[in-house]
Formats: C-alpha cells, structure tokens, sequence
C-alpha cells in the first residue's frame, strides 16, 4: 500500500503573547490509502493541531507534509484550497451546519464553493450513504444530534475526497449514537475510504486499524488492531 | 441553491436584526429619493408658475419686500397700498404695453356647521386687461364685464373644494352683500385656480378700499427692455419694482438653502444607516467566524467568503432600496406636504416629479451603498486563514 499522507519531523509552535507553545514536536506520521486510523490522547497533547496540519488548514512550523505525493509546504492558499476540495472532507464535532439551509443545500455547500452545484443526483446518493434519504428536506433543527453529524459527514463526502478528517466526531454524540457514526465510518472505510479520526473515546479508537496515542505534542504510541 | 440564496439564508438566521438594518436603509434612500424627485419637480413647477403670470414685473408698495412679491404670486395679502397716481405714471413708461391694477384682500369664510373659518383670497381686477395677460385663461359660464357689480369669478380648485356652481350667491364683505358667481375658470394648473376674482371696482368698494390697489402687473413690450423698464419705474416713488426673474431667484435662493438643509439631513442619515450595515455585517462576520473556517476546510476560497458577504450587504442595501422607492412613491404626498413647510414658497402643482431614471439611480444608488459598506467586512473575512477561523476549537 501507499502513503496518501506522509508527514516526516512535523513541529508546529504558537505564540501567546511572550509564551511558546509547542503543539507538536517533530512528529513523523504516514497513513497509507484506506486506511482506518484513530488518534488518542488527553487534552492539550496535540490531536487536533495535528490533524489541522494534516488537512492543510494550518501550516506547521517545520517539516514536511506530503498529501497524494504532493508535497503541500509553501503552497499558496489558493493552491491549497484546490487540494483540500480535491483531496479532503473535513468533520467537526461542532457540525458547523448552517441553520438555516436543509440537510440537502448543506450537504451541497462544497459542490457550492467547487462550482459543481445543482447535482441533485450526486446529492441524493451521498444522502442515502449516510442514512438520511427522507430528511434531505429537514432543517438542522428538525435533526437528532447523529443525524446532524450524519448531514456533516455528507457534506464532507459530497466532492468524493480521498480522506476523510474527523475531529472529535463524537464528542457532542450519546454512546449509542457515536457507536451509530462509527459503524458509518467502518461502512464507508470499507468502500475504500482512507479516515483519520481524533477521539477521545478509546472504546470507539480501537474500531479503527490503527491506533495512534499523542501525549505532550509526540506520538508516544501506535498499535495495530485488525 | 447558489450563493445568492446562500447569502439570503444567511440573513434570514438573525431575521429581526436584517429587517431593522434594511429598514434603516430604507428609510435614507426614500428620503435621498424624495429629495431629488422634488429638486426636479420644484423648479419645473415654479418656471410653470412664473411664466403663467403672464407679467413680466410687478410694481407693490415701497419696504415690501422680496418675499411679499413673491407672496403675491401665492395669493398673499401686503398691508400697505400704492399712491393714486402711481397707475398712471408706469402706464407712462414708453415700452409698458400694459399696466393693470390689482387689488388682493383676504376674508374669513365661516363655515356655517363647523363654525371653522378658512381665509380666501379675492383678486380685484379689471378682467379686459388681465385676459391680455392670460389669454388661455377660459370659463364655465361667462366673464364679468369690469362695470359689472356685484358679480365674481372662482378658481376651478376653489368651485370644487367649497362646491361651488355657476349661478350660486356668496355673501362678501362686512355688510355680507349677495355676490352672484357668473363663471368658474377652467383649470390653470397654478395658483388662479385657488381666488376669487372681483371687478376691480367692485373689490374696492366692498372691502372699504376705494381707489386702493396693491400691485402693478405690467408687461413690456420687449422682453430684451425689462430691466430698462423695471429703471425707469423705480424713479416712481414709493414704488418698489420686483421682475419675475428677481421672484424666482429669490424663491430659488432661498429653496436652495432649504435644499441644502435637507440635503445634509440626508447625508447624516446615510452615513448613520452605512455605519449601521457594516456594524451589522461585522457583528454577523464575527459571530460566524469558526462556520467561515469550515468553509475553507470544505473547500470555500477567500473569495467565495467575501462575495457571500459582499452579497449579502447588496441584498440588505438593494432591499432597503426598493423599500424606500416604494415608500417614497407611495408617500409621496406626505413627504411633499412636510417639504412644503420647510420650503418659502411653494408652486401649486406637485413638486415631487418621478421618473424612470430617477428610480434606476435610488436603486443603483442603494446598490453601490452596499458595496461600499460591505467591502470592509467581506474583506475581513476573505483574509481569515482557516486556522484563524477555527482557532477556538483548537486544544
């Protein structure tokens, strides 16, 4: 298998005021194509800092981030927008799904931003994918919390990515909810789908093949499950 | 769905905020819109006006000024009376081609139900001459001959607000004598359509005004000769010569510093209903901050932020727009008669003129006001890096 993402000595630092904070310290992380991996650790260690350098929203402090044999270092935003539309599908433990737009028009958002919208076909069948056929026309309000997780992992499947990111997907989810949203990701990682989810449910992060455990900005463990 | 409809759900999430703001907005561009529909009316009707006198210049009494000969046109009463022979001496004058005499008095009609009493005006003539000056005048019935007594003419607009036909009696004057109405004028379109028209004669003699008159009306034989005219009259004592080109420019002046009074209301009200868009914009913007950061994770550039905010200050600004034009033409009569107050004289006819243009320029207008107030905050929000955008839900 190959590596769809291979990041070698990733660091990443941010300024508060005169304090330093190191996220991450030379980190080295590769994930081959359909893979299933889960990042654990307690709070502070540097989960979602990185997972935000992997999907190229932040830009680490040093090292070298290879997405799809592209090396994504020094590209400019606008190159980096095209790799991420292209490459990547982003889920939030938030949702961040627009109120006022249905299940539909959300899921359509980035078709929207790709200049691809109005396919109302591609709509449809990522909406039966995640088990929402008859509530494409529900507001966000009218939606159990699963479902609007649900809505969001359309959203992030609708441009067909190669990797799925999630952070903290089932952090705001009951357990048989979140167990409901990774039998999801286990359905669409076998499809073929490459997933790298941030939890900090370890009942749920064994479900994945592979088992990162960040602590103090370094990985300090990985296991292997299947 | 595309980003128009985007932008307009967007609005639609903080409904009361969005109708306020559009209302601000509506509110500037109807006034802005009024203002402008009355710049072009005014003038238009005041030219009407002016040149419906048919006189060139008036001779009124001596320390009247500027704004009493202006009043006369509207029908104004002056306290103070021309000498006897002053009549004879402009009618003197070699390049006067007429010089007629006119008498205005104003009486308080009572209303016999309400008890209200409403002020008329009545205009002595001598109606051979005035026809001279107004040869498009016309009448429902007949004219008075000026030896004529006890008979009058009425304005089209006064017959129809009093109700008032060809062969009715009025009573007139202190001893309520029975003037019979022997004809209404068709419509003139400025103030003639308000008076009441009395031989000269009989005017004097009514109001206890023997021999009295308050004005001259004279028209020049060649227009080029007015001011060579308007000279030669004020070697007349106690003449005081006001041309018709004076009246307006007076009237114009001092319309203009109503105008400019309203104008720089207007300009407040504008900049206060812009800072109102871009505060709501920014607060909008910042609230949704972390939503803008997802957007860039799922595949939003910078642009595609900035247009959708660019867009949604168009759709709050060209809404505002539409609103105000619409209220605007809809009020218009309302807004008219509170300009008319302001204003220190106003035509008869309605100042507020609308055109198609005028409409095409409020709405262009409410649409470069929303790209201008939104260029800031879209701005703002295009420059978010994802990273700053979701920040907060960072570890």
């Amino acid at each position: 298998m190959s590596g769809i993402i291979e990041a070698r000595g990733i660091s990443k630092v941010y300024r508060r005021g005169r304090e330093e904070i190191h996220a991450l310290k030379d980190v080295d992380f590769a994930v081959n194509k359909g893979a299933f991996v889960s990042i654990i650790g307690p709070s502070g260690s540097g989960k979602t800092a990185l997972l935000n350098v992997l999907g190229c929203l932040d830009t680490p402090s040093g090292g070298s981030l290879k997405l799809n044999g592209i090396e994504t270092i020094g590209l400019k935003e606008g190159d980096l927008v095209k790799l991420r539309r292209e490459n990547l599908g982003f889920v939030f433990q938030q949702f961040y799904l627009i109120p006022t737009l249905t299940a539909r028009e959300n899921i359509e958002l980035p078709l929207l931003f790709g200049h691809q919208n109005g396919n109302k076909r591609r709509i449809d069948q990522v909406l039966r994918m995640v088990g929402l056929g008859d509530r494409g026309d529900h507001l966000p309000a009218q939606l159990s919390g699963g479902e609007m997780q649900r809505v969001a992992i359309g959203r992030a499947l609708i441009n067909d990515p190669k990797i799925i990111l999630a952070d903290e997907p089932t952090g705001n989810l009951d357990s048989k909810t979140s167990e409901m949203i990774f039998g999801l990701f286990a359905d669409l990682n076998r499809r073929g789908m490459t997933l790298i989810i941030v939890t900090h449910n370890l009942e749920l992060a064994r479900q994945a093949q592979k088992m990162y455990t960040l602590k103090d900005g370094r990985i300090v463990g990985c296991e292997n499950l299947s | 769905m595309n980003f128009l409809t985007l932008a307009a759900k967007n609005l639609a999430r903080r409904r009361g905020r969005t109708i306020l703001t559009v209302l601000g907005v509506a509110i500037a561009i109807s006034v802005l819109f009024s203002l402008l529909s009355l710049n072009s009316g005014y003038e238009k009707e005041l030219n009407k006006e002016v040149s419906s006198m048919g006189v060139h210049m008036l001779a009124v009494p001596k320390g009247c000024p500027y704004e009493a000969a202006s009043l006369i046109i509207h029908g104004g009463v002056i306290p103070k009376y021309l000498a006897a022979g002053d009549l004879e001496n402009v009618s003197r004058i070699p390049d006067v081609e007429l010089a007629t005499p006119m008498l205005m008095h104003q009486f308080l009609k009572v209303d016999e139900k309400t008890g209200k009493s409403t002020p008329h005006i009545i205009y002595g003539i001598k109606m051979e001459e005035m026809l001279q000056l107004k040869p498009w005048w016309k009448v429902e019935g007949r004219f008075f001959a000026d030896n004529e007594t006890k008979v009058m003419l009425v304005g089209r607009d006064l017959a129809e607000k009093e109700n008032l036909t060809v062969g009715q009696v009025l009573p007139v004057g202190p001893k309520k004598e029975n003037f019979t109405i022997v004809g209404i004028l068709e419509r003139t379109g400025d103030q003639d359509d308000q008076f009441h028209f009395f031989p000269l004669k009989e005017a004097q003699r009514v109001f206890n005004k023997e021999d009295k008159i308050t004005t001259i009306a004279v028209k020049v034989r060649d227009v080029s000769r007015i001011s060579a005219v308007s000279a030669e009259m004020e070697k007349i004592p106690d003449i005081q010569v006001v041309t018709m080109t004076q009246i307006m420019g007076t009237i114009m002046n001092l319309a203009g510093s109503a105008k400019s009074l309203l104008l720089t209301v207007i300009v407040i009200a504008l900049i206060i209903s812009a800072f109102g868009i871009i505060n709501t914009l920014l607060m909008s913007v910042n609230e949704r901050t972390r939503e803008f950061g997802m957007m860039k994770a799922i595949g939003a550039s910078g642009s595609d932020i900035g247009k959708m905010v660019l867009m949604e200050t168009v759709i709050i600004t060209f809404g505002g727009g539409i609103i105000g034009t619409v209220a605007a033409l809809v009020g218009s009569s309302l807004i008219e008669s509170f300009v008319k107050g302001l204003l220190p004289y106003s035509p008869t006819g309605s100042l507020i003129s609308f055109s198609p243009s005028l409409v095409a320029f409020a709405l262009g207008f409410s649409v470069a006001l929303g790209l201008i107030c939104g260029i800031y905050p879209a701005l703002k929000s295009a420059r978010l890096t994802p990273m700053e955008a979701i920040r907060s839900g960072l570890e």
